[in-house]
């Protein structure tokens, strides 16, 4: 005979406080199938999950339902409890009578009566549980980064120092990502590439680490400790074993005025390039777009003035298929393109810049060698506005959200104009300035006091040009709250803090490997507080600020956080998968196949069944053998979803732990 | 395939045509059974026919009648099964379809049911099909016909009397008058009105058995674990009945109108069929349900420019 054990919980005062724990365990006493029925003040403490194991010992229990808080907080708490109380841990239920009842309900009463109701259904569905097997898969010790900026590098070193071989794919020429273009680091000052080519030679030489330069990721087969991803490596035309990287080919080249994209298109480069001078891996590519014997036939210096022979104009895309344990996804971030500001001049004002561009004319290997001079006619600025929130917290125009990184990297353009131009004028306009960060804050005060940068709190509402020549000048109107007033600032130069934003091809990346995203077109975590590097898609991890803006601390913690689960991971040798699946009865299914195109995963897929025919089937042969196609789970894919089995008119597709018997058991059991 | 066509200027000529397109090939043993129409027992009804000789080929009809979808007879023919559990190559199935037979048909094959090669399929040019009880008025399914003219066949008899086509889909159709005219109604008439329906069936199960598209191996309402819904023959039990049956057609329905003609109680069973079809292709931009291969039923596949507004 089943044995239920009830075992209801106080959760402190969180659930006893609206609800009537010792009568509820009473009144659960008399449903069908119960043997044992208790109330603790703390179930998942120590001695709670003792009182539980004690139960089964003492009363023979098969089956335990635990009224508690959400199955997403403790469920596998519990299992775990039961597993080493002897049962299988998948004869446990969890009825939320806290999230779904205490916590929004106040009359203690109806509060009572409903958890009495959660808790019948949750007996009602356990008499059905079926012991569910774990099975096993293999995990191939090899993990993928998808991406190789700071994040990607990061996570594939220290993924690396573990003895895991890591291959990084990066779809620029070099690895570096949006680091290598920013001068210096908040709030420490540092040189943002002194600390971080060190890292790129780390990663270039490290035994683990193979560099996939100039490729993209096409697709994502397989599943969590097999994936087979196939990877686009997009023609370069240069032979990167034979090039050494002389960089004659970039000196003879004679298209030369290409914008650099490296520069923010505030430089040049030549059509065969390679993206800045410590590019790693530092072999050029050829810009087909731009090369002048790609588009007239004729040229091909690059190929003769090369000692090396490593020119190829032949050069085709190739796909490569590898197979990885675990992925990183480290992709990364764009910025906010201001010109939908039509008041900021729709882009058209040379002077008026992005933070990233800023970062590039104050940089000492940037276009002007480290000075700041405005690109329309490369004088000096004196005064040098800077504009926050430009794409951020607007919900109008541009996102929702708060860039986060903001705040801080204007207050340290700010301070470097105040210190690289002695007379000039720093002014910020700001909303709010949020510096929580360590040393964040102190940064910003010094900026202010020693640097003398001034803030004014208020949005500009217009910028426009006067003057003509050397007398050009941006006249920026905003208002200034504080003193409420409308203020006109005549700027030299004006920098806008543009939002991040995702990749601009993030959500089709997202649905080609298998993720899922947010309505900001961000990767979304398994769970924003207690998962926060793992996606929903199990063995594929997520890093940077292709989560969520992010500055360079946040995300450098976040790859090594990602690192770590991908490590613990690939050590097993085998893995255990989650027993909550879809099966398939074949008796029912007509093989009809509409499981397949909806599942996410992929992870249905046709197998033929031979079966004897019995009985009179109306026309049909009986006693014969058929062979007849029926759908078929894989279990290592599939996430248990549950999607297959509400599309399966029959029925024939059911899910483990939540079979269509146990839902209507719950359904029946509340009349 | 749609390989040949053959013109047939009338009824008559269309039936001549049926004849020897059928003799021709049971007597080259291309097929060992074709499904077509004969002239049934009662006045303004034919029936299925099941030719399997040369001789029965004069027993082929086709007129304002031919109502039945045959494709259905596809699933219990003995040629299907024997095929697949004998794995060799024996002689094919053919029939004869009006365009929205060829349509379930379409259907059947994406529902991996049955397989395009073992049937040999005869298109007719449809001229639109006539109500039993009054021979002057169009039937009503086809108010909402797409497709007079087979979307797929291999040898088609065309005739200059078919019925034009039309390219709008289910807006705006006469057959909808029934719908508007009940969504129209206030509330609770609205409700009494499905009240009655429900109360009349008498859950004979004609209509699932007819439907092209139930092809289930075991239907969801002969299932006892789990009871999906209760087997009484009461109102809430016949609404839920229909309601499930709407559902799980809806999206592949192809209003051939099979449903509607077999209910022994006269019931208006495409009424709801006709409700989700046209929500269907308000809410997305697709083709009506099987019009070709390529394009699987709207409900069983997702594109990301798929309307969320639940989201």
């Amino acid at each position: 005979m089943k044995k239920v054990g009830v075992f209801v919980c106080h959760c402190g005062t969180n659930i006893s406080q609206t609800v009537h724990c010792e009568k509820l365990a009473e009144a659960a006493k008399t449903l069908p199938g119960v043997a044992f029925s208790t109330e603790y003040k703390y179930m998942c403490s120590d001695p709670g999950q003792t009182m539980i194991k004690e139960a089964i010992a003492e009363h023979g229990l098969d089956r335990v339902v635990v009224a508690a808080c959400s199955p997403r907080m403790h469920e596998t708490t519990f299992r775990k409890c039961i597993d080493s109380g002897g049962l299988n841990p998948y004869m446990l239920e969890i009825a939320n009578i806290r999230e779904q009842c205490s916590w929004v309900h106040s009359d203690k009463d109806k509060a009572t009566a409903k958890a009495g109701d959660l808790v019948n259904m949750a007996v009602a569905k356990v008499l059905k549980n079926e012991q569910l097997p774990s099975s096993f898969i293999p995990v191939h010790k090899r993990a993928l980064v998808i991406g190789g900026g700071i994040a990607g590098i990061q996570a594939a070193l220290d993924i690396a120092d573990t003895g895991y071989h890591v291959d990084l794919v990066e779809r620029e020429p070099s690895i570096g990502g949006k680091m290598a273009q920013i001068d210096k680091t908040f709030p420490t000052m540092d040189c943002s590439a002194c600390i971080l080519t060190p890292k790129m030679v780390d990663a270039s030489q490290h035994p683990n680490i193979t560099i996939i330069p100039y490729s993209e990721v096409e697709k994502v087969d397989g599943y969590v400790g097999n994936f087979d991803v196939t990877i686009r490596r997009k023609a370069s035309y240069v032979d990167s074993v034979k090039c050494t990287g002389c960089g004659l080919c970039s000196e003879k080249c004679p298209s030369k005025k290409i914008p650099s994209e490296f520069e923010c298109n505030l430089g040049t480069r030549p059509a065969i390039y390679s993206p800045f001078p410590q590019a790693i891996p530092n072999k050029p590519v050829i810009d087909r777009e731009n090369c002048r014997y790609f588009k007239t036939g004729k040229c091909k210096i690059c190929a003769r003035v090369c000692t090396a022979d490593a020119v190829n104009f032949e050069d085709q895309d190739e796909m490569v298929q590898i197979r990885y344990g675990a992925i990183v996804v480290a992709t990364g971030y764009t910025l906010y393109d201001h010109s939908q500001y039509g008041e900021y001049g729709y882009g058209h004002y040379k002077d008026v810049i992005s933070g990233l561009e800023f970062e590039r004319l104050v940089n000492a290997s940037g276009p002007t060698m480290g000075k700041i001079k405005r690109p329309s006619d490369n004088t000096e600025p004196k005064n040098v506005v800077f504009i926050k929130c430009v794409g951020s917290r607007d919900k109008a125009r541009g996102h929702d959200y708060c860039s986060r990184a903001c705040c801080m990297y204007t207050a340290k353009h700010a301070t470097m104009v105040r210190d690289k131009i002695k007379d000039s004028q720093a002014i910020i306009f700001y909303m709010d300035i949020r510096t929580p960060g360590k040393n964040y804050e102190e940064f910003y005060l010094r900026g202010v006091e020693e640097y003398g940068v001034t803030y004014v709190r208020g949005r500009v509402s217009r910028i426009y040009e006067e003057g003509e020549g050397e007398n050009r000048k941006l006249i920026v109107q905003g208002e200034d709250t504080l003193l409420g007033k409308q203020v006109f600032v005549d700027a030299d130069m004006v920098v806008l803090a543009t939002a991040m934003e995702p990749q601009p091809d993030a959500a089709g990346f997202a649905r080609k490997i298998g993720i899922s995203y947010d309505q900001n077109n961000f990767f979304s975590e398994a769970h924003p507080k207690l998962r926060p590097v793992e996606t929903l898609s199990a063995g594929i991890y997520l890093a940077g600020a292709c989560q969520g803006p992010k500055d360079i601390p946040d995300t450098v913690a976040q790859a090594g956080a990602a690192a770590a689960k991908v490590v613990a991971l690939l050590s097993k040798d085998e893995m255990e998968t989650e027993p909550i699946v879809a099966k398939v009865d074949t008796d029912r299914c007509s093989g009809c196949g509409f499981c397949i195109p909806i599942c996410p995963y992929k992870a249905i897929s046709f197998t033929d069944l031979t079966e004897r025919v019995h009985g009179s089937v109306a026309w049909g042969p009986t006693g014969k053998e058929v062979k007849r196609q029926v759908a078929n789970v894989n279990n290592g894919l599939c996430q248990g979803c549950g999607a297959c089995t509400v599309n399966c008119r029959a029925g024939a597709l059911d899910l483990l732990g939540f079979t269509n018997e146990q839902i209507l058991a719950e359904v029946d059991s509340l009349w | 395939m749609k390989d040949t066509v053959i013109h047939a200027t009338n009824t008559i000529a269309i039936r001549h045509e049926m004849r020897n397109i059928a003799r021709n090939l049971l007597e080259i043993q291309a097929v060992d059974l074709i499904l077509g129409w004969k002239k049934g027992i009662l006045p303004n009804k034919s029936a299925p026919a099941f030719i399997h000789r040369p001789d029965q080929v004069d027993d082929l009809i086709f007129d304002e009648f031919c109502y039945h979808n045959l494709t259905k007879f596809l699933l219990g023919c003995p040629d299907r099964q024997d095929r697949i559990a004998d794995n060799e190559d024996r002689l094919k199935t053919a029939i004869f379809v009006k365009g929205c037979d060829s349509r379930s048909l379409i259907g059947l094959i994406q529902d991996n049911q049955i397989t395009r090669e073992n049937v040999y399929i005869i298109g007719i040019d449809c001229p639109g099909l006539k109500e039993e009880h009054n021979t002057t008025i169009l039937a009503k399914k086809c108010e909402t016909c797409y497709t007079a003219t087979p979307v797929e066949y291999d040898i088609l008899i065309d005739s200059p009397d078919k019925r034009p086509e039309n390219p709008n889909g289910l807006k705006g159709f006469q057959a909808h008058r029934d719908l508007a005219k009940i969504e129209n109604m206030p509330p609770a008439e609205r409700g009494a009105y499905w009240q009655q329906m429900f109360q009349s069936c008498i859950r004979c199960y004609a209509c699932r058995n007819v439907c092209p598209v139930c092809s289930c191996k075991e239907c969801c309402f002969d299932q006892t674990l789990p009871n999906w819904v209760g087997k009484g023959n009461n109102t809430s039990d016949n609404g839920f009945y229909h309601l499930v049956r709407a559902m799980h057609v809806a999206g592949r329905c192809v209003s051939c109108g099979e449903c509607e003609r077999s209910c022994p109680m006269h019931l208006p069973v495409m009424l709801l069929n006709s409700k989700l079809g046209l929500s269907i292709e308000e809410l997305f931009d697709e083709p009506p349900a099987s019009m070709n291969f390529d394009v699987t039923a709207t409900l069983n596949h997702f594109k990301p420019e798929d309307p969320e507004e639940f989201m």
